[in-house]
Protein backbone atom coordinates (compact mmCIF):
# COMPACT_ATOMS: atom_id res chain seq x y z
CA UNK A 1 0.00 0.00 0.00
CA UNK A 2 2.77 2.39 0.97
CA UNK A 3 4.43 1.61 -2.35
CA UNK A 4 1.24 2.62 -4.16
CA UNK A 5 1.04 5.89 -2.25
CA UNK A 6 4.68 6.57 -2.99
CA UNK A 7 4.25 5.76 -6.68
CA UNK A 8 1.21 8.00 -7.03
CA UNK A 9 2.96 10.81 -5.17
CA UNK A 10 5.93 10.59 -7.51
CA UNK A 11 3.65 10.60 -10.56
CA UNK A 12 1.72 13.57 -9.21
CA UNK A 13 4.94 15.44 -8.49
CA UNK A 14 6.48 14.70 -11.84
CA UNK A 15 3.92 16.90 -13.65
CA UNK A 16 4.74 20.21 -11.87
CA UNK A 17 8.44 19.36 -11.86
CA UNK A 18 8.29 18.91 -15.64
CA UNK A 19 6.70 22.32 -16.10
CA UNK A 20 8.97 24.00 -13.60
CA UNK A 21 11.93 22.51 -15.45
CA UNK A 22 10.57 23.86 -18.70
CA UNK A 23 10.22 27.36 -17.24
CA UNK A 24 13.73 27.19 -15.89
CA UNK A 25 15.05 26.24 -19.29
CA UNK A 26 13.25 29.19 -20.90
CA UNK A 27 14.76 31.59 -18.36
CA UNK A 28 18.20 30.19 -19.15
CA UNK A 29 17.62 30.73 -22.86
CA UNK A 30 16.88 34.42 -22.43
CA UNK A 31 20.06 34.89 -20.42
CA UNK A 32 22.22 33.33 -23.13
CA UNK A 33 24.57 35.75 -24.79
CA UNK A 34 24.99 36.94 -28.33
CA UNK A 35 27.84 38.52 -30.25
CA UNK A 36 28.11 42.30 -30.40
CA UNK A 37 30.53 43.92 -32.85
CA UNK A 38 31.74 47.46 -33.22
CA UNK A 39 32.45 48.82 -36.68
CA UNK A 40 34.37 51.99 -37.54
CA UNK A 41 33.29 53.75 -40.71
CA UNK A 42 35.03 56.64 -42.48
CA UNK A 43 32.34 56.73 -45.15
CA UNK A 44 32.97 57.21 -48.87
CA UNK A 45 34.88 60.44 -48.17
CA UNK A 46 37.78 58.40 -46.90
CA UNK A 47 37.47 55.26 -48.98
CA UNK A 48 36.88 56.93 -52.35
CA UNK A 49 38.37 60.38 -51.80
CA UNK A 50 36.57 63.66 -52.30
CA UNK A 51 36.82 67.29 -53.37
CA UNK A 52 37.28 69.61 -50.40
CA UNK A 53 35.37 72.89 -50.11
CA UNK A 54 38.32 74.79 -51.66
CA UNK A 55 38.60 72.60 -54.74
CA UNK A 56 41.42 70.30 -53.62
CA UNK A 57 40.90 66.71 -54.70
CA UNK A 58 42.00 64.58 -51.72
CA UNK A 59 42.72 60.84 -51.78
CA UNK A 60 43.90 58.87 -48.80
CA UNK A 61 46.28 55.95 -48.54
CA UNK A 62 46.04 55.87 -44.76
CA UNK A 63 43.64 57.32 -42.19
CA UNK A 64 44.71 55.90 -38.87
CA UNK A 65 42.36 56.70 -36.02
CA UNK A 66 42.90 55.55 -32.46
CA UNK A 67 39.86 54.74 -30.36
CA UNK A 68 39.57 53.59 -26.77
CA UNK A 69 37.17 52.88 -23.87
CA UNK A 70 34.15 51.91 -25.95
CA UNK A 71 31.04 50.82 -24.06
CA UNK A 72 27.59 49.99 -25.43
CA UNK A 73 24.53 50.68 -23.28
CA UNK A 74 20.91 49.68 -23.09
CA UNK A 75 19.10 52.81 -21.96
CA UNK A 76 15.49 53.46 -21.02
CA UNK A 77 14.30 56.07 -21.71
CA UNK A 78 16.44 56.07 -24.86
CA UNK A 79 19.44 58.35 -24.37
CA UNK A 80 19.32 61.52 -26.46
CA UNK A 81 22.81 62.98 -26.91
CA UNK A 82 21.46 66.34 -28.02
CA UNK A 83 19.70 66.93 -24.73
CA UNK A 84 21.58 67.63 -21.56
CA UNK A 85 20.29 64.54 -19.82
CA UNK A 86 21.72 61.73 -17.75
CA UNK A 87 21.89 58.29 -19.30
CA UNK A 88 19.58 55.79 -17.54
CA UNK A 89 21.36 52.47 -18.04
CA UNK A 90 19.72 49.06 -17.71
CA UNK A 91 22.66 47.06 -19.07
CA UNK A 92 26.07 47.72 -20.54
CA UNK A 93 28.82 45.88 -22.39
CA UNK A 94 32.45 46.94 -22.63
CA UNK A 95 33.52 46.59 -26.24
CA UNK A 96 37.06 47.94 -25.98
CA UNK A 97 39.22 48.92 -23.03
CA UNK A 98 42.61 49.57 -24.62
CA UNK A 99 43.73 52.01 -27.30
CA UNK A 100 43.25 50.51 -30.74
CA UNK A 101 44.26 52.03 -34.05
CA UNK A 102 42.28 51.32 -37.21
CA UNK A 103 42.90 52.42 -40.81
CA UNK A 104 39.64 53.87 -42.10
CA UNK A 105 41.02 54.01 -45.65
CA UNK A 106 41.22 50.21 -45.76
CA UNK A 107 37.46 49.69 -46.00
CA UNK A 108 34.12 51.31 -45.27
CA UNK A 109 33.47 48.96 -42.38
CA UNK A 110 36.44 48.25 -40.13
CA UNK A 111 35.93 45.77 -37.31
CA UNK A 112 37.16 47.34 -34.07
CA UNK A 113 35.87 44.86 -31.50
CA UNK A 114 33.73 41.76 -31.17
CA UNK A 115 32.56 40.55 -27.76
CA UNK A 116 29.96 38.34 -26.11
CA UNK A 117 27.11 40.45 -24.79
CA UNK A 118 23.80 40.08 -23.01
CA UNK A 119 20.77 40.29 -25.29
CA UNK A 120 18.83 43.53 -25.57
CA UNK A 121 18.66 46.75 -27.51
CA UNK A 122 21.94 48.67 -27.36
CA UNK A 123 20.79 52.21 -28.06
CA UNK A 124 23.68 54.27 -26.67
CA UNK A 125 27.46 54.26 -26.93
CA UNK A 126 30.36 56.01 -25.27
CA UNK A 127 33.85 56.07 -26.77
CA UNK A 128 37.04 58.02 -27.00
CA UNK A 129 39.20 59.26 -29.81
CA UNK A 130 42.49 58.83 -28.02
CA UNK A 131 46.24 58.72 -28.45
CA UNK A 132 47.70 55.32 -29.23
CA UNK A 133 49.84 55.29 -26.12
CA UNK A 134 52.48 57.33 -24.32
CA UNK A 135 54.89 57.02 -27.25
CA UNK A 136 52.37 58.15 -29.86
CA UNK A 137 51.57 61.79 -30.13
CA UNK A 138 48.51 61.70 -32.34
CA UNK A 139 44.91 60.56 -32.46
CA UNK A 140 44.62 60.71 -36.25
CA UNK A 141 47.25 60.17 -38.92
CA UNK A 142 46.27 61.26 -42.44
CA UNK A 143 48.40 60.21 -45.42
CA UNK A 144 47.70 60.50 -49.12
CA UNK A 145 47.85 62.88 -52.03
CA UNK A 146 46.00 66.03 -53.00
CA UNK A 147 45.68 67.76 -56.34
CA UNK A 148 44.36 71.08 -57.60
CA UNK A 149 45.02 72.77 -60.94
CA UNK A 150 47.77 70.21 -61.71
CA UNK A 151 49.55 70.98 -58.45
CA UNK A 152 50.16 67.72 -56.64
CA UNK A 153 51.00 67.31 -52.97
CA UNK A 154 51.79 64.27 -50.88
CA UNK A 155 50.79 64.68 -47.28
CA UNK A 156 51.35 63.05 -43.90
CA UNK A 157 49.52 64.93 -41.18
CA UNK A 158 49.46 63.83 -37.53
CA UNK A 159 46.57 65.32 -35.58
CA UNK A 160 46.11 65.19 -31.83
CA UNK A 161 42.74 65.95 -30.36
CA UNK A 162 41.48 63.47 -27.72
CA UNK A 163 37.70 63.60 -27.46
CA UNK A 164 35.19 61.75 -25.29
CA UNK A 165 31.94 61.02 -27.16
CA UNK A 166 28.61 60.01 -25.66
CA UNK A 167 26.07 59.02 -28.29
CA UNK A 168 22.50 57.83 -28.57
CA UNK A 169 21.18 55.32 -31.05
CA UNK A 170 22.82 54.79 -34.44
CA UNK A 171 20.88 56.67 -37.12
CA UNK A 172 21.03 55.30 -40.66
CA UNK A 173 19.13 53.31 -43.24
CA UNK A 174 18.65 50.41 -40.84
CA UNK A 175 18.51 50.29 -37.06
CA UNK A 176 21.41 48.71 -35.22
CA UNK A 177 22.00 47.26 -31.78
CA UNK A 178 19.20 44.67 -31.44
CA UNK A 179 20.91 41.61 -29.98
CA UNK A 180 19.01 38.35 -29.42
CA UNK A 181 20.42 35.25 -27.68
CA UNK A 182 22.94 33.29 -29.77
CA UNK A 183 22.67 35.88 -32.53
CA UNK A 184 24.84 38.73 -33.82
CA UNK A 185 24.40 42.51 -33.90
CA UNK A 186 26.66 45.42 -34.62
CA UNK A 187 27.08 49.05 -33.68
CA UNK A 188 28.99 51.72 -35.55
CA UNK A 189 31.14 54.73 -34.87
CA UNK A 190 31.24 57.01 -37.89
CA UNK A 191 33.80 59.65 -38.79
CA UNK A 192 32.58 62.65 -40.79
CA UNK A 193 35.68 64.07 -42.41
CA UNK A 194 33.61 66.59 -44.35
CA UNK A 195 33.49 68.42 -41.02
CA UNK A 196 37.24 68.96 -41.38
CA UNK A 197 37.68 69.51 -45.11
CA UNK A 198 34.24 70.67 -46.23
CA UNK A 199 32.41 69.38 -49.28
CA UNK A 200 33.13 70.73 -52.76
CA UNK A 201 29.84 69.34 -54.00
CA UNK A 202 27.91 71.66 -51.72
CA UNK A 203 27.38 75.38 -51.88
CA UNK A 204 30.07 77.58 -50.30
CA UNK A 205 27.25 78.92 -48.13
CA UNK A 206 26.33 75.49 -46.85
CA UNK A 207 26.90 75.30 -43.12
CA UNK A 208 29.35 72.44 -43.49
CA UNK A 209 31.56 74.63 -45.69
CA UNK A 210 31.23 77.66 -43.45
CA UNK A 211 32.48 75.74 -40.41
CA UNK A 212 35.01 73.33 -41.99
CA UNK A 213 38.69 74.21 -42.26
CA UNK A 214 39.22 72.92 -45.81
CA UNK A 215 42.44 71.59 -47.31
CA UNK A 216 43.97 74.87 -48.50
CA UNK A 217 45.52 75.79 -45.10
CA UNK A 218 47.38 72.45 -45.17
CA UNK A 219 48.40 72.93 -48.83
CA UNK A 220 49.93 76.27 -47.91
CA UNK A 221 52.44 74.42 -45.72
CA UNK A 222 53.75 72.23 -48.56
CA UNK A 223 57.45 72.25 -49.35
CA UNK A 224 58.81 70.47 -52.42
CA UNK A 225 55.40 68.97 -53.09
CA UNK A 226 54.99 67.47 -49.65
CA UNK A 227 53.34 68.26 -46.33
CA UNK A 228 54.67 66.72 -43.15
CA UNK A 229 53.04 68.25 -40.11
CA UNK A 230 51.90 67.57 -36.57
CA UNK A 231 49.83 69.65 -34.16
CA UNK A 232 52.82 71.66 -33.01
CA UNK A 233 53.66 72.60 -36.61
CA UNK A 234 50.05 73.45 -37.34
CA UNK A 235 49.71 75.56 -34.22
CA UNK A 236 52.82 77.52 -35.19
CA UNK A 237 51.98 77.99 -38.87
CA UNK A 238 48.18 78.26 -38.95
CA UNK A 239 46.51 81.55 -38.12
CA UNK A 240 44.72 81.58 -34.77
CA UNK A 241 41.38 81.35 -36.59
CA UNK A 242 42.51 78.40 -38.71
CA UNK A 243 43.83 76.53 -35.69
CA UNK A 244 40.60 77.17 -33.81
CA UNK A 245 38.63 75.81 -36.78
CA UNK A 246 40.92 72.79 -36.90
CA UNK A 247 40.34 71.97 -33.24
CA UNK A 248 36.59 72.48 -33.54
CA UNK A 249 36.41 70.35 -36.71
CA UNK A 250 38.37 67.51 -35.13
CA UNK A 251 36.08 67.50 -32.12
CA UNK A 252 33.01 67.16 -34.36
CA UNK A 253 34.28 64.16 -36.37
CA UNK A 254 32.69 61.45 -34.23
CA UNK A 255 29.12 60.28 -34.89
CA UNK A 256 26.98 57.16 -34.79
CA UNK A 257 25.81 56.99 -38.40
CA UNK A 258 23.99 60.28 -38.86
CA UNK A 259 23.35 60.53 -35.14
CA UNK A 260 25.23 63.19 -33.23
CA UNK A 261 27.18 62.69 -30.03
CA UNK A 262 27.79 64.81 -26.96
CA UNK A 263 31.47 65.77 -26.91
CA UNK A 264 33.99 66.47 -24.25
CA UNK A 265 37.37 67.59 -25.57
CA UNK A 266 40.73 67.12 -23.84
CA UNK A 267 39.15 64.83 -21.26
CA UNK B 1 26.27 60.25 -45.39
CA UNK B 2 27.57 63.76 -44.94
CA UNK B 3 26.04 65.88 -42.28
CA UNK B 4 26.43 69.17 -40.62
CA UNK B 5 23.42 70.37 -38.78
CA UNK B 6 21.61 69.01 -35.84
CA UNK B 7 18.12 67.81 -36.47
CA UNK B 8 15.44 68.90 -34.12
CA UNK B 9 12.24 66.99 -33.88
CA UNK B 10 9.38 68.42 -31.89
CA UNK B 11 6.15 66.72 -31.13
CA UNK B 12 2.59 67.80 -30.66
CA UNK B 13 -0.06 65.34 -29.62
CA UNK B 14 -3.24 66.40 -31.35
CA UNK B 15 -6.80 65.36 -30.63
CA UNK B 16 -8.26 64.29 -33.96
CA UNK B 17 -11.93 63.89 -34.70
CA UNK B 18 -12.34 61.11 -37.19
CA UNK B 19 -15.62 61.37 -39.07
CA UNK B 20 -17.48 58.74 -40.94
CA UNK B 21 -20.78 59.39 -42.66
CA UNK B 22 -23.56 57.04 -43.62
CA UNK B 23 -26.25 58.20 -46.02
CA UNK B 24 -29.66 56.57 -45.76
CA UNK B 25 -32.66 56.94 -48.07
CA UNK B 26 -34.39 59.49 -45.89
CA UNK B 27 -31.82 61.10 -43.69
CA UNK B 28 -28.27 60.79 -42.63
CA UNK B 29 -26.21 59.40 -39.82
CA UNK B 30 -22.93 60.83 -38.72
CA UNK B 31 -20.52 59.00 -36.47
CA UNK B 32 -17.31 60.27 -35.00
CA UNK B 33 -14.51 58.92 -32.97
CA UNK B 34 -12.01 60.97 -31.00
CA UNK B 35 -8.46 59.76 -31.06
CA UNK B 36 -4.98 61.16 -30.61
CA UNK B 37 -2.48 61.93 -33.33
CA UNK B 38 1.20 62.80 -33.09
CA UNK B 39 2.57 65.63 -35.14
CA UNK B 40 6.27 65.60 -35.95
CA UNK B 41 8.07 68.86 -36.68
CA UNK B 42 11.58 68.30 -38.05
CA UNK B 43 13.99 71.20 -38.44
CA UNK B 44 17.71 71.76 -38.73
CA UNK B 45 19.40 73.45 -35.82
CA UNK B 46 19.07 76.85 -37.53
CA UNK B 47 15.29 76.40 -37.64
CA UNK B 48 15.04 75.51 -41.34
CA UNK B 49 12.27 72.93 -41.83
CA UNK B 50 13.36 69.50 -43.10
CA UNK B 51 10.99 69.61 -46.06
CA UNK B 52 10.16 66.31 -47.80
CA UNK B 53 12.42 64.41 -45.40
CA UNK B 54 12.17 60.64 -45.05
CA UNK B 55 10.10 59.51 -42.06
CA UNK B 56 10.32 55.97 -40.70
CA UNK B 57 8.09 54.96 -37.78
CA UNK B 58 8.69 51.86 -35.64
CA UNK B 59 5.94 50.41 -33.44
CA UNK B 60 6.80 49.32 -29.87
CA UNK B 61 6.06 45.67 -30.59
CA UNK B 62 8.54 45.45 -33.46
CA UNK B 63 11.23 48.08 -33.14
CA UNK B 64 13.40 46.64 -35.88
CA UNK B 65 10.89 46.66 -38.75
CA UNK B 66 9.33 49.90 -40.03
CA UNK B 67 5.64 50.27 -39.18
CA UNK B 68 5.25 53.12 -41.63
CA UNK B 69 7.38 55.07 -44.12
CA UNK B 70 6.38 58.55 -45.21
CA UNK B 71 7.67 62.07 -45.91
CA UNK B 72 7.41 65.36 -44.13
CA UNK B 73 5.56 68.20 -45.86
CA UNK B 74 7.07 71.49 -47.01
CA UNK B 75 7.11 72.72 -43.39
CA UNK B 76 8.90 69.62 -42.13
CA UNK B 77 5.72 68.31 -40.53
CA UNK B 78 4.13 64.90 -40.49
CA UNK B 79 1.15 63.61 -38.52
CA UNK B 80 0.35 60.02 -37.70
CA UNK B 81 -2.07 58.14 -35.47
CA UNK B 82 -0.42 55.30 -33.52
CA UNK B 83 -2.24 51.98 -33.41
CA UNK B 84 -4.33 52.19 -30.23
CA UNK B 85 -3.73 48.54 -29.49
CA UNK B 86 0.04 48.95 -29.23
CA UNK B 87 1.24 50.77 -26.13
CA UNK B 88 4.85 51.69 -25.54
CA UNK B 89 7.57 53.74 -27.16
CA UNK B 90 6.90 54.66 -30.78
CA UNK B 91 10.22 55.48 -32.44
CA UNK B 92 10.31 58.06 -35.23
CA UNK B 93 13.36 58.47 -37.47
CA UNK B 94 13.76 61.50 -39.73
CA UNK B 95 16.51 61.63 -42.38
CA UNK B 96 17.47 63.95 -45.18
CA UNK B 97 20.69 64.29 -47.17
CA UNK B 98 22.85 62.72 -44.51
CA UNK B 99 21.19 64.48 -41.60
CA UNK B 100 19.17 62.35 -39.26
CA UNK B 101 17.72 61.87 -35.83
CA UNK B 102 15.54 59.38 -34.04
CA UNK B 103 13.23 60.01 -31.10
CA UNK B 104 11.16 57.79 -28.88
CA UNK B 105 7.60 58.82 -28.08
CA UNK B 106 5.91 57.07 -25.14
CA UNK B 107 2.29 56.32 -26.02
CA UNK B 108 -0.06 54.79 -23.51
CA UNK B 109 -3.78 55.42 -23.27
CA UNK B 110 -4.62 52.22 -21.50
CA UNK B 111 -2.85 52.41 -18.19
CA UNK B 112 -4.91 49.64 -16.62
CA UNK B 113 -3.99 47.18 -19.34
CA UNK B 114 -0.35 48.18 -19.09
CA UNK B 115 -0.39 47.49 -15.38
CA UNK B 116 -1.87 44.10 -16.09
CA UNK B 117 0.87 43.26 -18.54
CA UNK B 118 3.57 44.27 -16.09
CA UNK B 119 1.95 42.12 -13.42
CA UNK B 120 1.97 39.10 -15.72
CA UNK B 121 5.71 39.50 -16.12
CA UNK B 122 6.28 39.64 -12.38
CA UNK B 123 9.01 37.28 -11.19
CA UNK B 124 8.69 35.58 -7.78
CA UNK B 125 11.53 35.77 -5.29
CA UNK B 126 13.22 32.55 -4.00
CA UNK B 127 11.24 32.49 -0.71
CA UNK B 128 7.94 32.83 -2.56
CA UNK B 129 8.99 30.05 -4.92
CA UNK B 130 9.90 27.79 -1.95
CA UNK B 131 6.56 28.37 -0.22
CA UNK B 132 4.69 27.72 -3.47
CA UNK B 133 6.66 24.53 -4.12
CA UNK B 134 6.07 23.17 -0.58
CA UNK B 135 2.37 23.98 -0.85
CA UNK B 136 2.16 22.27 -4.22
CA UNK B 137 4.00 19.16 -3.00
CA UNK B 138 1.75 18.93 0.04
CA UNK B 139 -1.29 19.27 -2.22
CA UNK B 140 -0.22 16.45 -4.51
CA UNK B 141 0.79 14.15 -1.65
CA UNK B 142 -2.53 14.86 0.04
CA UNK B 143 -4.41 14.08 -3.17
CA UNK B 144 -2.49 10.84 -3.59
CA UNK B 145 -3.22 9.84 0.03
CA UNK B 146 -6.90 10.64 -0.46
CA UNK B 147 -7.24 8.30 -3.43
CA UNK B 148 -5.12 5.62 -1.72
CA UNK B 149 -7.16 5.53 1.51
CA UNK B 150 -8.60 2.20 2.63
CA UNK B 151 -12.29 1.72 2.06
CA UNK B 152 -14.08 1.38 5.35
Amino acid sequence: MRKKVLLRSILALSIPIYFLGGCHKRIQDTSEKGELSLIANGEDFIKEGFVAKDGWRVDFTKVNVTVDKITAYQTDPPFNAEKDEKMVISAKTVLLDAPTTVNLAADNRILVARVEASPGFYNALSWQMATAGPAENNTILLAGKAEKHRRKINFAIALKKPVQYTCGEFVGEDRKGFLTPRDKADLEITFHFDHLFGDGEKSPDDKINLTALGFAPFANLAENGAIKADMTTLKNKFSAREYQKLERSLTSLGHVGEGHCAKQGNF
Amino acid sequence: MKKTNFVLISLIILPILTWSTKIHAHGSKINYRETKAIEIQATYDDGTPMANAQIVIYAPNNRNIPWMKAQTDAEGKFTFIPNEEIDGNWDVKVRQSGHGDIISIPVSDRENLQTQIITSNFEYNPMQKLVMTVASVWGFVGTALFFSRRKS
